[in-house]
């Protein structure tokens, strides 16, 4: 009985280290990107948007623009930090998935799981702040550019994944599909991303943003970004990781229980 | 007696595979009836859509993407049934006690689904050009659609087939491998529509952008079979 | 003069070997630490309650499932390592036919066979066609075939393959008396030589029928010994639920 006890305490141990560590984390990744879109706005100098590739010098709207300084470029700051993280956390979820067909242990399925809903957080982030970007510029809600499509892919996956998960309901099949889902949808991610990109359409043109060749100016609040959103999704993780195993923990108390009574 | 050392040949058993669904299919025509009839239903539907344009209307520049929309509704209703012979009497099971590899169902099952989808296409294809495209003036570049189609169907089979297992004891079966293939084969369609329209508008100087498409469908082809060869069976086992 | 009580090979293989098997099925514990171990030529016939574990048992020998737990050790291999080793040795019968209804019995057992890498196969389903006494039904389709008749040509199909070990879920159920007289003589028939694992409700015939008796309840074992050590009375009590637990030694 001891030996229980003891597990239960080296257990509540390690996950008071990991909610310290994961609010550290999500205190620091705020005060990162906060610091990032503050400089942002503030200081870092207007961009120049490139000029627009193809088709050459048309845009829609009638007017010929070539190129434009762009205040709004500067959400960029916010949207690309955010489009990355919410990638690495697609990412992690398929890796977890791997790891699960490999050990088919309940953990690893839930970490995966964690990766995706955390993940669906940042995705819907990335349009939302896509969107207000692309109607702040081109003055529509939507257009069917590489990113924005994407995006888009990307979270119709996410959702599929957690309807599949909805419709299954033995927890083994359903831990061992979900991973299965999650690879494909981490493959196809950025096959849909890649042939957005190589492939142009004939009515929408292929922007660039230009996030290539920044300024220290510039550099300094972006990378500030990245890791900042980094250390809020790492946060949120860990955080939303332990919501969930103590809830799975007191479900297991109660089968316990139950099976006692019955004996 | 250890266990029998013998394995059987894997053509062997695709071959067994194939053969038995396209035995089935013909005995059955199942698949092909309900596939066949509603492509021609989308096809009215399509009809109704378009009653309103005004006869200077383009069709040309939303041909490819009418054909490849057609292309994957139908094909979502085959790949549903494509397990129904399997799920009547459970022989999905008789099909896992034998020692044929896991990958090997998945290839002879997509196969067989490629067959069924490009012989509804057959059909399709050329009733979507007698019903549409009748007044329109198609590119000399027109019959390089075969490309398109034949790799896309490749891509929409295999994925779909694996999807569908995926999807084969699930609550609302039918709606759910959708929901999870239009995301899944949206770059292959893109690839497809653009290579298709290209085709059709055979406008000079664009052949490139046909092939490099092409290309691109291929490439979602093969890396999308290997993934569903390699991860097929953790879908079938239990 | 050989000694009668000893088999006529010195050496018994045992050709299923469990040990601690378990299968969890979320917070369900289907099986719990269960292990036996069932010699060559032996019949062994599961009883239990519902619930008690005694499918999902039969199919992980039938490597249809896999264990959370335990190991399985089939015809001297590793059940759980290198399946796909051992499928082309077990012959399973559940109560689905698992056949094609479309498919004459001869298409079915033909493809079956196929899978199996059978050598010679249209004759050797005709064969077994003939062993179950459907060779005149033999090109008709499954679909029109009577419960018994389904329940025959499952049977020829679980033996396409020649296997050593032949699982059976329930396989009397829902026949009537002419088609269980008819599966009883089959097994009889092939019985020789090979292993049976069997999961019956039917005490009387299951009984009979086996070497070793595996009483489960609940996912655990609650008796496993020779046949001639359980009696019917100790089974039928096991099936009451307020008995269970204290009443076989």
């Amino acid at each position: 009985m001891s030996n229980a006890l003891e597990h239960s305490y080296n257990l509540a141990q390690t996950r008071q280290k990991w909610t310290t560590i994961a609010v550290i984390a999500l205190i620091l990744g705020l005060v990162l990107t906060t610091f990032d879109v503050i400089w942002a706005f503030f200081r870092a100098p207007i961009v120049a948007s490139d000029v627009v590739i193809d088709p050459p010098a048309v845009l829609e709207g009638g007017t010929v623009i070539t190129n434009q300084l762009l205040f709004s470029q500067k959400i960029f700051y916010f949207h690309v930090p955010v489009a990355i993280v919410s990638f690495v956390l697609i990412i992690a979820a398929a890796v977890y998935a791997v790891l699960h067909l490999m050990h088919h242990s309940a953990e690893t399925d839930l970490r995966s799981k964690t990766c995706m809903e955390v993940g669906l957080v940042f995705i819907i982030g990335t349009m939302i702040s896509g969107d207000l970007w692309t109607r702040h510029d081109w003055g529509v809600w939507w257009v069917w550019e590489p990113r924005l499509t994407t995006y888009f892919i990307l979270t119709l996956l996410v959702i599929a994944y957690f309807v599949l998960r909805t419709a299954i309901d033995e927890p083994e099949r359903k831990a061992r599909f979900s991973a299965v889902f999650a690879i494909i949808a981490a493959i196809d991610a950025p096959i849909s991303f890649g042939i957005t990109r190589l492939i142009p359409s004939s009515i929408h043109p292929v922007l660039e943003r230009g996030d290539s060749g920044m300024s220290p100016d510039m550099l300094i609040p972006f990378v500030c970004g990245i890791f900042g959103m980094l250390l809020v999704a790492f946060g949120i993780f860990r955080l939303r990781l332990l919501l969930q195993e103590q809830k799975l923990e007191v479900e297991s108390l109660k089968a316990r229980l139950e099976e006692l009574d019955r004996q | 007696m250890t266990a029998k050392a013998k394995a059987p040949g894997g053509w062997q058993q695709y071959c067994a595979l194939l053969g038995k669904d396209i035995r089935m299919e013909l005995r059955t025509r199942e698949m092909l009836v309900s596939m066949g009839v509603y492509a021609i239903l989308v096809l009215t539907i399509y009809g109704a859509a378009l009653s309103q344009t005004a006869s200077s209307f383009d069709i040309l520049s939303v041909a490819a993407g009418l054909m490849w929309a057609l292309i994957l509704f139908t094909s979502l209703l085959g790949l549903n049934r494509s397990f129904s012979h399997e799920t009547e009497n459970s022989s999905l099971e008789g099909i896992l006690l034998t020692p044929v590899s896991r990958p090997l169902v998945f290839a002879a099952k997509a196969t067989s689904n490629l067959i069924f989808l490009l012989a509804v296409e057959v059909i399709a294809v050329p009733l979507f050009f007698i019903f549409f495209m009748g007044q329109a003036e198609l590119g000399s570049t027109t019959p390089l659609m075969i490309l398109p189609i034949i790799l896309g169907s490749i891509g929409i089979a295999g994925i779909g087939t694996f999807l569908s297992t995926l999807t084969l004891n699930t609550r609302g079966r039918d709606v759910l491998l959708a929901i999870l293939m239009v995301p899944v084969v949206f770059p292959l369609l893109y690839a497809c529509v653009s290579a298709t329209s290209v085709a059709l508008l055979g406008i000079e100087g664009q052949i490139e952008i046909f092939w490099r498409s092409l290309l691109l469908a291929g490439g979602y082809d093969v890396i999308m079979l290997a993934a569903s060869w390699g991860l097929y069976e953790f879908v079938l086992g239990s | 003069m050989s000694d009668p009580t000893q088999s006529t090979s010195n050496v018994i293989t045992t050709d299923i070997a469990v040990h601690n098997l378990s299968k969890t099925f979320g917070t369900r514990k289907a099986l719990d630490g269960v292990s036996f171990e069932v010699p060559r030529g032996a019949f062994l016939s599961v009883f239990g309650p519902n619930g008690a574990g005694k499918t999902t048992l039969l199919r992980i020998l039938a490597t249809l499932s896999r264990p959370s737990r335990g190991t399985l050790t089939m015809l001297e291999t590793d059940a759980l390592q290198k399946p796909e080793d051992l499928r082309g040795s077990i012959g399973f019968i559940s109560h689905q036919p698992l056949v094609y209804g479309d498919l004459s019995a001869l298409e079915n057992l033909v493809f079956y066979g196929r899978l199996y890498g059978a050598d010679d196969v249209e004759n050797k389903a005709k064969e077994l066609l003939a062993l179950v006494e459907l060779d005149h039904r033999a090109n008709d389709a499954a679909r029109t075939f009577s419960r018994g008749m389904m329940q025959r040509l499952s049977l020829a199909r679980a033996l396409i393959n020649d296997p050593q070990i032949i699982l059976l879920d329930e396989p009397y159920s829902g026949l009537d008396p002419h088609a269980t007289f008819v599966l009883d003589s089959l097994i009889s028939r092939i019985r020789e030589g090979k292993t049976f694992v069997m999961v019956s409700h039917d005490l009387e015939r299951g009984h009979a029928l086996c070497t070793h008796a595996l009483l489960l309840d609940r996912g655990k074992v609650v008796a496993f010994d020779l046949a001639e050590n359980i009696g019917i009375e100790d089974l039928r009590k096991a099936y009451d639920p307020a008995m269970l637990g204290g009443v076989l030694s």
